[in-house]
Parts: C-alpha cells; structure tokens; sequence
C-alpha cells in the first residue's frame, strides 16, 4: 500500500515537473523550426534568427535593454554598498524605517510601484524617456542590491580593517584595499541581480519609458499582444531566456563561496 | 502629457473615491480577489504534495529537484506567459496533437478566456508556493510522524494531527507570496485573458496609460494597495497567529 501512493506520488511530481517545463521547451525547440506553422516540425533552421537580425527595431530593443541594465546595475552597486554600510555599521534616528523601507519595492504590488513612478514623474514634469527609465529601474534595484550585498557584510571580520587602520591606512584606503576586495563577490552579486531584474523589468518601464524608448520585454510584449505568438517571436523570446537563464547561473556560482 | 501636467493642482477631494462605487471597479476587483484566491488555493492543493515528495528525499537527489523548482524563477513571467501562449495557441501544440489524433475535427479556443488566465496564474506562482512549503517540510521531524503511528494514528489521522499542523508557516508564507502579487497581475490576464478576465492591473494600466485619467487610476491603486495591505494582515492575525513566516 504504502509504495503504490509513493509511485503516484512519484508520477504526480514528474506529472507538475513537465507542466512547469514543457511551454519553455516548446517555445525554444520551435524557434528552430524550418516552417511557417507553430507547432509542426519541419527540420532545424535558423531562419527565424535571421529575420530578427535583419530587424533594425529587434536590435534597438536589445541595445536600449542592454545600456539601461549595465547603467542600471553600476548605480545600483555603488548606491547599494553605501546603503547596506551604513545600516550594518551605523546607527541613527529614523533607521527603522529606511530599513524596512528597502523591502518596500520587493513586497508590494510591482502595477502600484511603476504608476508611483510615473505619477512622479509626471508631478515633477520630468520628460518620459531613456532617462526616467535608469531612474525608475534604480529605484527599485537598489533594494535587490543592497539586500544581497548586506548579506554579505553580515559575517565580515572587522578585525582585518582595524589591522590596516592600526598600521596607518586611514579610513579610505582601509575600504578600498581591504573591505571592498573582501566583499566584492557580493557587490557583484548584487549588481548582477540588478541588472536582471532590470533586463527582466516590463512594467516599470512601460509605465515610465513613454512612446518612443522601447527595452526588449516591451518589443516582446507588442509583438505578443499585437501578433500572438510567432516563429520569430519564440526565437526572440529565446535570446532572452539564455540571457537571464546565464545572468542567474552567475549569480548562483557566486553566492557559492 | 503636458496639458495633464497643467490641470495638476492639489485640490483635496474625495471624488475619485465615490467614482469607485459607481464604476466598474467593485466588480473588477471582486473578480481579482477571486482570481487570486483561486490560484492561491490550487497552487497550494498541487504545490503541498510535491513539496512533501521533494522534502522526504535526500541528498543530491533532493538537491536537484528543488533546483528544477527554482529554475523557474529565473525566467521573468512575460516570457513564461508567452511560453504558455505558444501551447494554448489556435495553431499550438496542444491543438496540433489533439486535430492530428482525430479527438478533435476543430482547433479548441483555449486562450482568451477566464480558464487561460487562472492556468496562467497557477502555472507562473506555483514555485513561489512549492518554495516555503517545502522550507517548512524540510525542518519537519520524522520521528513525530512514527510516534503518531505507533500510538494508532493512520496516515489521515497523522497527517492531519501532526504534518498540517507543524507546516502552517509554510502554507503561510506561500499563500501571502503567492496571493498578493497575484491581485495585481497585469501580464497574465493581459496576453491570455478577454474582456470577462479584465482585473486590476489591466484597469489600472488602461486608466493611466490609455485613458489617461490618472485621479481615479490612482485612488483605484490606493484601494489596491490598503486591500492587499489588509488581507496581509488578517492572515497573520487568524491564520500563521503572529508566527514567524518561513522563508
């Protein structure tokens, strides 16, 4: 009896296991279909590559999304590492709440955070563009950031800072020679998670990139809405599922020590 | 944008908020919480047992496992969504395999409809529920579960009197991680839903971004958020009672 519910229980996994799987699959095998049609495989090609390469909108995309995450991810790990100092080796009025105010942007509802920002936006008359983008995706990557590179500063032996500072390196010199290098795989952890959950970002930057600043999700999302989905659809998607699928294989082998 | 920005001027009023009540708003959001209740509740129901089976493994074994769960987290929900589409599809798979068997003589309409968006909804939140619970499963002692039966508990009995019990904070957490974002889902009822699928976060984008009319976008979203606020807290109050959340 009781190995006949471990045997449904084993195929009731594999079952929800291919569930999770099986669209992501499908998406990848048929950008390399040889065929017009969606789901009848007609021999490996690239075609569908090559449509997007000849698509100067496609290349737009990729390059706005590229630009916006590394600009967005270099603020965020100089902004981050600031931040997550001063909560871990200062205290001062009112730090509660800057505290708890990190995990503002992780919590609530992703549609309340980016009419926030356009609101903002629009209040303080800022123009919409490439611009109120970085903005708005610093915003909120700087909390991704600096929970990570916090995490790291946690367990950091202080004792090796006051061995430089008590052989005369002053404050500055102490951070950049000895703290930085120390916990630099974190700061880089951190930047790596800001820049995917910027390359990743399709609502924010909807809300705030106005008509004519377009990021990869946003031209993946036209062409879903408009078109539904399409050969040349699944091998863009595709691109950039390798991206995030690699940005996250880095971070993982970085958290590992 | 500009003419918008002319008429900003701060008057206090309490105007958009009575708009609420005579709009379509209460049914918009009734049809959200719904929504979001019925992921919340399948996830669980088909997030709780493969938990347990990842949880009672060891090893390596359960080491990849958990790694498959995790995976899916790294793709955003927009190419997750889109991946769906390309089943559910007039001409997708799942049609081309049904009308190439003969079940069918037309492609089923399987997108476009209330069904689609709760299928996408289960299928994007359902790693956010099989995470915590099984974090919860993992710290479960064994031994109880043998004291149990050899003190003349069946399974039933067992599982109801000792493993639910000492996996609420998973239950939880999960429910919270799953039910709140997906009140304000935009995505998923955008790309697979219809007209009778339409939630908060497509009224909310189209008051902003189409019809412009950002006064009553926003006293929607402060009623968004006050909700979300609000079950957050009656969960904790009634159902985790103030315990910690595992994470």
């Amino acid at each position: 009896m009781r190995n006949v519910w471990g045997k449904i229980l084993k195929g009731y996994s594999f079952a929800l296991y291919v569930f999770l799987y099986a669209p992501i699959l499908v998406m990848v095998v048929f950008s390399f279909n040889d065929s017009k049609l969606l789901a009848v495989w007609r021999g490996f090609s690239l075609r569908w590559y090559d449509t997007l390469i000849e698509d100067p909108t496609v290349w737009r995309a990729i390059y706005n999304s590229v630009w916006v995450a590394l600009l967005t991810a270099v603020i965020s790990m100089v902004l981050g590492t600031m931040t997550a100092f001063v909560m871990i080796r200062y205290s001062f009025r009112g730090k509660t709440i800057l505290d708890s105010s990190l995990y503002f942007p992780v919590v609530i509802p992703e549609i309340t955070e980016a009419l926030s920002l356009l609101l903002f936006y629009v209040f303080t008359g800022i123009p919409l563009g490439a611009f109120t983008v970085v903005i708005g995706h610093v915003a909120f990557a700087i909390s991704y950031a600096t929970i990570v590179i916090r995490a790291r500063l946690v367990g950091f032996d202080r004792s090796v800072e006051e061995a430089a500072k008590s052989l005369g390196a002053n404050e500055l010199r102490t951070f950049f020679h000895v703290t930085l290098p120390l916990i630099l795989p974190g700061v880089i952890a951190g930047g790596l998670l800001a820049f995917t959950v910027s390359y990743d970002d399709f609502i924010k930057t909807a809300f705030t990139a106005g008509p004519g600043f377009q990021t990869l999700p946003l031209r993946i999302y036209a062409m879903a809405s408009r078109g539904g989905v399409s050969p040349q659809l699944n091998a863009l998607a595709t691109i950039t599922l390798v991206v995030s699928l690699g940005l996250a294989l880095a971070r993982l082998r970085l958290s590992k020590p | 944008m500009i003419d918008i920005l002319r008429q900003f001027r701060l008057e206090p009023t309490l105007e958009y908020y009575f708009e609420f009540f005579d709009s379509i708003a209460p049914l918009v959001f009734g049809r959200s919480l719904l929504m979001a209740f019925g992921t919340t509740v399948a996830c669980l129901l088909l997030g709780y047992p493969m938990s347990y089976y990842i949880a009672v493994k060891s090893g390596r074994r359960r080491e990849t496992l958990m790694l498959l769960v995790i995976i899916p987290f790294w793709v955003s929900f927009l190419l997750r969504t889109y991946a769906l589409m390309t089943i559910l599809d007039v001409n997708g798979i799942v049609n081309v395999v049904l009308l190439s068997l003969g079940l069918i003589s037309q492609p089923l309409s399987l997108m476009y409809n209330t069904q689609a968006v709760l299928l996408g909804m289960i299928y994007n939140y359902l790693p956010f529920m099989i995470l915590p619970l099984y974090a919860s499963m993992e710290k479960l002692d064994k031994a109880l579960l043998e004291a149990a039966g050899s003190l003349g508990a069946g399974p039933a009995r067992a599982f109801l009197h000792v493993t639910l019990p000492m996996t609420r904070s998973g239950i939880g957490a999960g429910s919270i991680l799953v039910f709140v974002p997906a009140v304000g889902e935009f995505i998923i009822p955008q790309l697979l839903g219809g007209t009778e699928s339409f939630m908060i976060g497509n009224l909310i984008w189209t008051l902003f971004l189409k019809t412009r009319n950002l006064w009553f976008g926003s006293a929607v979203s402060i009623i968004l958020i006050a909700l979300v606020v609000l079950m957050v807290a009656l969960y904790m109050k009634y159902v985790t009672k103030g315990e910690e959340m595992a994470i």
